[in-house]
């Protein structure tokens, strides 16, 4: 098996032979400079921050993972794309351990100007383009993984569509882990105004129970009047570490479809922001999210209205298993200026063991005083009940339980308009229901 | 079940005191009181606070966040707002050594 290159643990050695090892404009250096110092600057996190509070990293280990390594292309990474199966797809992106292995996209869209590959190999002949767009949606200083990943970023992916253009099939990424390796994968998309498209992104690990680190970030830019329909689906091995930063920004009259799904990781740590910065900007944000073992995934999400008559509609549905811990906590915020807007979140959580958990913290904080914004939650078990009449059809007791598990699902999967993502994530949950007596 | 792992030298810990070690990917606070050793979850049943950074007095522990006390022998929830015990390990001494064996 061949294994990842990289220098072990993050230390100025090894960012500055990082930095040396990529042929790289001035102003990114710059960028990457700014950020390592932002990273020695700023503390670990504590479990004495709110946001960090139910989620313990003590057994994250700094050293045990490196920069992006620039060695040769792992030849043993391939991990198995779920998403794409039947689908007539216009370009495909994949990279390895923040790698990039290949890239294509159809020729017809290439000649209307749609620009779809590494963010690596674009900032070469698109530097402008990256300058006047990377991190506008994400905040380096945010934290110390923030500003690691902003000085590490590697590999990546970047989706531009020119105004006005319709990108009809759907476009893939996906991103292998190798064991052991890092991944600082960014994921760049550029909607300018009236454009439209459909991305799905996935990320795997290239051998089961493998360990790793995922330290990375999604900035989806989405123009006036423009429709961007993103599929997010996290299925490392449960032995990685995700560390994520995601954010969109919509502007007037544009329309975000957001979808998460997150079946991997040792623990996740993820902010996703969706902020409506254009009057009648509208965002749906999915959540699906199923855990076993050990794992911990905790979500924090932000629908931040900044503009009158927007709307947001956030559902995260989760199923636990084993003792597993999931975290979702979700701020809806409302500017002064954002009147008429139309807010509403919901998590709820399905207990398939005694001794999972499940923290489910909904918030609001408007600042405005003509809106219409709910919330609500729900954590409950299989009900016995709904057990006892299926087995009285004649269903075994896991054939009742897949069936309620994926009852509990379809209302998310519902909203979920792309078909092959749909039954992806509907065979991998029932892979991993496990027997119940 | 797993095996005894050696995780402290006696003299690590003083009587009475704690410390935190890591077994087999767990955190566990390993407590030595009255001339014997415990070991514990470093998780509290509430909120899942740290129970080592917590202040022990007697064979009890209470949670820096909200107060809930913990039996270090039994792991056993001795006040609101926890109602359930966190794990307890076992602990035993072998020479210098502390070895603990984890339960699940």
């Amino acid at each position: 098996m061949a294994e990842a290159i990289t220098t072990q643990g993050f230390t100025r050695e090894a960012f500055e032979a990082f930095l040396e090892s990529r042929a790289e404009p001035g102003w990114l250096r710059d960028l990457r400079a700014a950020a390592w110092a932002d990273f020695e600057r700023l503390p670990a996190p504590s479990q004495r921050d709110e946001e960090w509070m139910r989620t313990d990293i003590r057994l994250f280990r700094w050293n045990q993972f490196g920069f992006p390594g620039d060695g040769a292309a792992v030849s043993d990474g391939a991990a198995e794309a779920l998403l794409t199966a039947g689908v007539q797809l216009g370009g495909q992106v994949l990279a390895v351990d923040s790698r990039p292995q290949s890239a294509r996209i159809d020729e017809r869209l290439r000649a209307k100007g749609v620009l779809f590959g590494s963010l690596d190999e674009l900032v070469a002949e698109h530097g402008d383009l990256v300058r006047k767009h990377l991190f506008r949606a994400f905040d380096t200083q945010y934290d110390k993984f923030a500003a690691l990943h902003a000085a590490a970023w590697s590999g990546g992916t970047l989706l531009y569509v020119p105004r006005g253009v319709v990108v009809n099939e759907p476009l893939h990424m996906l991103s292998a882990l190798t064991p052991g390796a890092s991944d600082f994968g960014h994921a760049l998309v550029i909607l300018e105004d009236g454009a439209e498209a459909t991305l799905l992104a996935e990320t795997a690990s290239s051998h089961e129970t493998a360990t790793g680190l995922h330290c990375g970030a999604v900035e989806l830019l989405v123009g006036r009047g423009s429709r961007l329909r993103y599929v997010n689906f996290q299925n490392w091995s449960n032995g990685v570490w995700h560390f994520a930063h995601q954010k969109a920004l919509v502007d007037a009259d544009g329309a975000l479809q957001w979808t998460i799904a997150a079946l991997g990781a040792r623990l996740a740590k993820v902010n996703q922001h969706v902020a409506l910065v254009g009057a009648g900007a509208a965002a749906q944000v999915n959540g699906v999210m199923f855990t076993e073992g050990k794992q911990h995934l905790s979500y924090h999400t932000l629908q931040h209205h900044r503009a009158p008559h927007t709307r947001s509609d956030l559902l995260y549905k989760t199923a636990l298993q084993d003792v597993s811990r999931t975290v979702w906590r979700g701020m809806i915020k409302v500017d002064p200026a954002a009147q008429k807007t139309d807010g509403y979140q919901r998590n709820d959580n399905l207990m398939l063991s005694d001794h999972a958990r499940s923290d489910s913290i909904p918030g609001l904080e408007i600042l405005a005083d003509d809106v219409r914004c709910t919330h609500g939650s729900t954590t409950g078990r299989v009900d016995d009940e709904q057990i006892f009449y299926a087995r009285c059809r004649g269903l075994t007791r896991k054939e009742a339980v897949r069936m309620v598990v994926a009852g509990f699902f379809q209302q998310v999967f519902d909203r979920i308009t792309i078909d092959s993502v749909r039954e992806a994530l509907g065979q991998a949950i029932g892979r991993r229901i496990r027997e119940y007596d | 079940m797993s095996d005894f792992t050696a995780v402290a030298k006696t003299s690590d810990v003083p009587d009475p005191g704690r410390m935190l070690v890591e077994v087999d990917d767990r955190l566990v606070v390993l407590v030595h009181v009255a001339g014997r050793y415990y070991a514990i979850d470093d998780v509290c049943t509430h909120d899942g606070g740290p129970l080592g950074e917590g202040q022990l007095d007697g064979f009890t522990i209470a949670c820096p966040r909200h107060g809930a006390k913990f039996d270090v022998r039994d792991g056993r929830a001795l006040t609101m707002p926890a109602t359930r015990g966190t794990v307890a390990h076992e602990v035993k001494v072998q020479g210098d050594d502390v070895l603990v064996r984890l339960r699940d």
